[in-house]
């Protein structure tokens, strides 16, 4: 077929009536149904309550294990910690939940936790999603929430290095 | 063979350290490993923290802004016609600035040229300027960083065994001269949400392939613009696949130097150790010259062994 059969064959399917219109027009309605949906928040795409249940416990206890940062939690109340944990993921995350605890700045005001110490806890993070198999790519999507903390958590200024900052 | 098996010996030996652990590294002058994974990026082909061809903002080694990290790589790339490799050394500091050294070494491996070789020298040094390719998820703004590479060609080796007594240096084939700076402009973001890792590079160079044929030539004789970027999907928080282009000027007249790719896989299974696996294809080399002008395509193998 030459070039200029080949486009000739194509202008006529694209007549109106044409199969190559049809399904063009095809794949538009079904894209504009699909929007008209309403999408499920991530809270609801990662698995709801009891899901962000089980993150929150998971991401406590990987914190207490961690050496990197445990010792900023020695005075913590473990249980409130969890569940501030809980509401915080699912208030970010679209779920019905109100935060109830204090914002990032203040609540570590006192803490001077480094970058490093943010790291670790982000990692932590990762961790906990991992263990009760949240898929990567929605992990990410809680993280791009939670990164820009960073700002407010990480005390700045430059901390010696192999200094620990004191406990609360 | 005697510096390589330096190196090697480094590779291992910052292996097992790593593999001893932070408590050894705590002990380095406060080395933290405080950065994410992956966030030191990978070894590029001149010793650069990026991936295998193409540099980013990222600075190497895993030391938080508040300490050091420094790493030593090996990397083998067998072409259909030439082997290269390149072993080296580099060091990061308060996530700002970086430090590298890397020695590659070129051998052709069949066609009218096999047995000549090649040897350059490349010293790096990166400073990130503003910007943070992972916090700053609520922003556009990039991770921003100015790099500049020292390269020095040591010459061209072996040229008698192919019938060229008397080849020794890149400015018999044309090239303006046997050293150059490269200078470049990288921005790295990372699109979390996405799972993807950007990265656009812009760099001024008189390079021939790389500066393995020296510097400038006689069709071109000054430094060029030169574009590249990276693109990665982060499959894990330790593994990435992607590719990266990279442009280059075309100065010489016995060299159709194009532009140069990758498809590659990296993995960082520990902050201590990180792999590369890629497909390279750098285009033909002196194609003119050789009259082959298959493209120089294999398999590239990097190892990055630190802290």
């Amino acid at each position: 077929m030459t070039l200029f059969n080949l486009r000739a064959a194509l202008v006529y399917r694209m007549r109106p009536g044409g199969w190559v219109l049809r399904s063009l027009q095809a794949v538009v309605l079904t894209c504009a149904m699909t929007a008209a949906q309403a999408s499920p928040t991530l809270y609801e795409q990662i698995g709801g309550e009891a899901k962000f249940k089980a993150i929150a416990q998971e991401f406590t206890n990987a914190i207490l294990a961690d050496d990197r940062i445990n010792f900023t939690f020695a005075d913590s109340d473990v249980k409130k910690f969890t569940q501030l944990i809980f509401e915080q993921l699912c208030n970010l995350t679209g779920g019905p939940c109100k935060y109830t605890g204090r914002d990032m700045h203040e609540a570590h005001a006192k803490l001077a936790i480094n970058n490093a110490q943010f790291n670790a806890i982000a990692e932590d993070l990762y961790i906990a999603f991992d263990k009760v198999h949240v898929p990567y790519r929605l992990q990410n999507r809680v993280m791009v929430m939670l990164a820009p903390m960073q700002r407010d958590i990480v005390k700045p200024g430059f901390v010696a290095p192999g200094t620990t900052p004191p406990p609360r | 063979m005697r510096r390589l098996s330096v190196v090697t010996t480094a590779v291992v030996a910052l292996g097992v350290m790593g593999g001893t652990r932070s408590a050894l590294a705590d002990n380095l002058l406060g080395a933290d490993e405080g950065k994410l994974h992956l966030t030191a990026g990978f070894s590029d082909l001149e010793g650069a923290g990026g991936g295998g061809l193409v540099p980013m903002a990222f600075i190497t080694g895993y030391g938080s802004n508040e300490s050091w990290g420094a790493n030593a790589h090996f990397t083998n790339i067998q072409l259909r016609d030439l082997h290269l490799y390149t072993y080296g050394v580099a060091a990061g500091a308060l996530d700002r600035f970086e430090l590298s050294y890397t020695h590659q070494q070129l051998e052709f491996t069949s066609t009218a040229l096999d047995g000549l070789g090649v040897n350059q020298d490349v010293f790096g040094v990166k400073v990130k300027l503003l910007g943070d390719a992972i916090y700053g998820q609520d922003s556009w703004l990039p991770q921003v960083a100015v790099g500049a590479q020292y390269k020095h060609n040591d010459g061209i080796k072996h040229a008698d065994a192919v019938g060229l007594p008397g080849l020794i240096n890149p400015q018999q084939l044309g090239a303006q001269a046997e050293h150059s700076t490269d200078f470049y402009l990288a921005l790295t973001k990372v699109l979390l949400g996405e799972s993807l890792l950007v990265n656009a590079v812009v760099r001024e160079t008189k390079a021939n392939q790389f500066g393995l044929l020296g510097f400038g030539g006689d069709r071109h004789r000054g430094y060029a613009t030169k574009p590249e970027a990276t693109v990665a999907y982060l499959l894990t928080r330790k593994l990435a696949v992607g590719g990266e282009i990279r442009t280059g000027p075309h100065n010489l007249s016995v060299d159709d130097q194009s532009n140069a790719w990758t498809l590659f896989v990296g993995w960082a299974p520990t902050r201590n150790l990180s792999l590369v696996a890629a497909y390279l294809n750098i285009g033909s080399v002196l194609a003119p010259v050789t009259t082959v002008t298959r493209r120089q395509a294999g398999p590239y193998l990097s190892v990055q062994a630190g802290f």
